[in-house]
């Protein structure tokens, strides 16, 4: 993970260092078209006064020959010679690399050139001005080299400032995640943000206020939802199963009718748990049990399968124990034991008579599995009512409690299918 | 022996009224908040059955003010709520016990038959049923100083059936009674049926009188 202003850095430099590097031919163009422009400033100027001077000294022919004799050999970026009058064209300029004689290593110098015809006493002379120009390398060199060191500049300047701005800038930012981290629903504490003079994060806390705000009254909306709908549909199922009760003592009853009595006892019944169940899940998804303590698991398994011993032995059920009592797991006691109680009444109600129970923990790992036929559909296994069939009914809730506990803890369960066998495995 | 009914489910209360009436029960009823606060003012009772949602107020209110009259009188609480918490706090505040709705009125009956049990008899706890001696301390039964050795869901079984005296409880009050939140996991009710057998058996070897009737092969019933 990078941080935030690193991410606009990295492409910041990486621009900076994209216009820099197109910089240097641009400076080189304009550089060296500076330059040539000067040089043929200037070799103007020598022509013109060349051709001023040789026009105002009053010299014969002769002289001016030797004199120009003298002027080419010791002048010798500049010749110039009596030209024929058909020979007469137009200046040209040029840039022309050479070897400079004048150098011992034999370096090659640029030279920027003119050729011209003088009028001399009305005669023409082929004149050619070569001056020494920057060579294209030296000048490329030179320009790259400060641009670099500019761009070094410019680098370390971008890390530091922004080393700055990010310990600055980002101040309210982390003060205000600091207050969300210590935010829990559940204690229902106001979350107080320290004032901040930047407008996004004015309007962070302030998105985050509502935020809170809306979901601690849903929070509470749920929580006094699950306790009235509690109160609400157990007292009705309460009247029912005390009328039952009461129906059952009546003297002149006919045994078909006492046996349709205290048959509604068992629909009764899976109705109580279905709304227990629903109304445990609406409190798990509350977060509503939060007191964690340490668990000795192999402990509270052996208290499940003895009181679960009777149903099994009426069910010929044989029941195999493997516990490592030194596994402590960190979670709500109330909840722990719902979990192993429905993932073993699971194994014990879908299971074949005479069949097997296995449980096993070791380590950090439990798994209870139990005699079967055929597998289940897993997509559907942890969905409420996912399991519900008119051949095997139960509450279809029993395996979504056990899911809703193990996310809450962040414990693993899986389910698996091997030789006949259903197995529940969860990890701590 | 007085029994106040605090329920604001008239019915409810009519139906626990009607079933402990049997024996030595006297049943009141309150069914508000104020109604509950004046009847614990002005008489005493054996056994309170208290329910937590009121009109008017909390039933843990009430039972904070009982602590503070320092009350002896034995109190079950009987919510819907069924949170923890208020089971915690119900209990630390002083109750008795704890009956989540919706339950049998046979378990409500066993359950106030063994508060008033235990209040009563203070020190000894030897309970008389027929010629059954039952020491509930002790968990032993004798019959004619001739120990019976029952198991402890036996002894469960016959406390429950004691405790609903000449009523008929079902099979299904019965498991929930012995297995508790367990029983309507299950199908099956077999088990009960299995414990009820041995409970006769032993009861038979000591030539006690047979007091345990079927009634139509689904509910059981002490007579005595």
């Amino acid at each position: 993970m990078s941080k935030l202003l690193d991410k606009p850095l990295k492409t910041f430099t990486l621009y900076a260092l994209f216009i820099l590097a197109c910089s240097i031919p641009a400076y080189y163009l304009v550089v060296d078209y500076i330059w040539l422009n000067e040089l043929d400033e200037h070799n103007e100027i020598i022509r013109t006064r060349m051709e001023q001077g040789l026009n105002d000294i009053d010299i014969d022919e002769q002289t001016l020959a030797q004199t120009l004799n003298v002027w080419n050999n010791v002048q010798p970026g500049t010749t110039i010679a009596p030209a024929l009058p058909n020979d007469v064209r137009e200046d040209s300029i040029y840039t022309a690399s050479k070897l400079n004689i004048y150098s011992d290593d034999g370096e090659i110098d640029r030279f920027r050139g003119l050729q011209t015809y003088l009028n001399i006493y009305g005669r023409p002379y082929k004149l050619t001005i070569e001056t020494n120009v920057e060579e294209v390398d030296e000048t490329l060199f030179a320009i790259a080299l400060i641009t670099f060191l500019f761009f070094g500049f410019l680098v370390l300047g971008f890390i530091l400032l922004n080393r700055r701005i990010s310990g600055q800038v980002w101040l309210p930012f982390k003060k205000t995640l600091d207050k969300l981290k210590d935010f829990d629903l559940n204690k229902q504490s106001e979350v107080v943000f320290d004032k901040t003079d930047i407008e996004e994060f004015e309007e962070l806390q302030t998105v985050l206020k509502q935020l809170i705000q809306n979901n601690a009254s849903v929070y509470l909306r749920q929580k006094q939802f699950s306790e009235n709908a509690s109160h609400e549909l157990q007292t009705p199922l309460a009247l029912l199963k005390s009328k039952l009760d009461m129906m059952l003592q009546d003297d002149t009853l006919s045994e078909a009718q006492y046996e349709k009595i205290s048959s509604l006892n068992l629909p009764l019944s899976r109705v109580s748990r279905i709304n227990k169940n629903l109304l445990l899940l609406a409190k798990l998804e509350n977060q509503q049990f939060d007191e964690s303590f340490p668990i000795d698991l192999g402990a509270l398994i052996d208290e499940t399968t003895s009181l679960l011993a009777d149903q099994a032995e009426a069910r010929d059920i044989s029941t195999v124990l493997k516990i490592d009592h030194q596994t402590m797991v960190t979670g709500n006691k109330y909840l722990v034991e719902i979990m192993l109680t429905n993932l073993l009444v699971n194994a014990i109600r879908h299971n074949v008579s005479g069949g097997a129970v296995a449980i096993d923990l070791t380590g950090r790992v439990l798994t209870i599995s139990n005699s079967g036929s055929k597998p289940l559909k897993e997509e559907r296994l942890f969905q409420r009512f996912g399991n519900a069939s008119p051949d095997n009914p139960s509450s279809g809730l029993g395996l979504s409690i056990v899911r809703e506990i193990c996310q809450r803890y962040n414990w693993k369960i899986r389910y698996d299918f091997k030789d006949g066998l259903h197995t529940f495995s969860a990890t701590f | 022996m007085k029994i106040l009914i605090i329920e604001d489910e008239q019915e409810l209360a009519q139906n626990i009224a009607d079933y402990l009436s049997g024996e030595s029960y006297l049943c009141e009823h309150a069914a508000t908040f104020g109604q509950a606060i004046d009847k614990i003012e002005s008489f005493s009772y054996d056994c309170i059955l208290l329910d937590l949602m009121l009109p008017g107020g909390s039933g843990l209110e009430i039972l904070e003010s009982l602590k503070k009259q320092n009350k002896q009188e034995g109190v079950i609480i009987i919510s819907a709520k069924n949170a923890i918490d208020d089971k915690v706090k119900g209990l630390q505040i002083g109750a008795d016990d704890y009956l989540a709705k919706p339950f049998h009125l046979s378990e409500l009956s066993a359950r106030v038959y063994s508060i008033i049990r235990r209040k009563q008899f203070g020190n000894s706890n030897i309970v008389r049923q027929n010629e059954l001696e039952i020491d509930l301390l002790g968990k032993t039964v004798k019959v004619a100083n001739q120990v019976i050795n029952l198991t402890k869901k036996e002894f469960d079984l016959l406390l429950f059936f004691v405790g609903n005296k000449n009523r008929v409880i079902s099979k299904s009050a019965l498991a929930e009674h012995l297995s508790g939140d367990l029983a309507d996991m299950l199908d099956s009710h077999d088990f009960v049926y299995a414990h009820i057998k041995n409970l006769k058996k032993k009861l038979n070897e000591v030539h006690c009188d047979n007091h345990l009737k079927t009634v139509y092969g689904t509910g059981y019933k002490w007579e005595g």
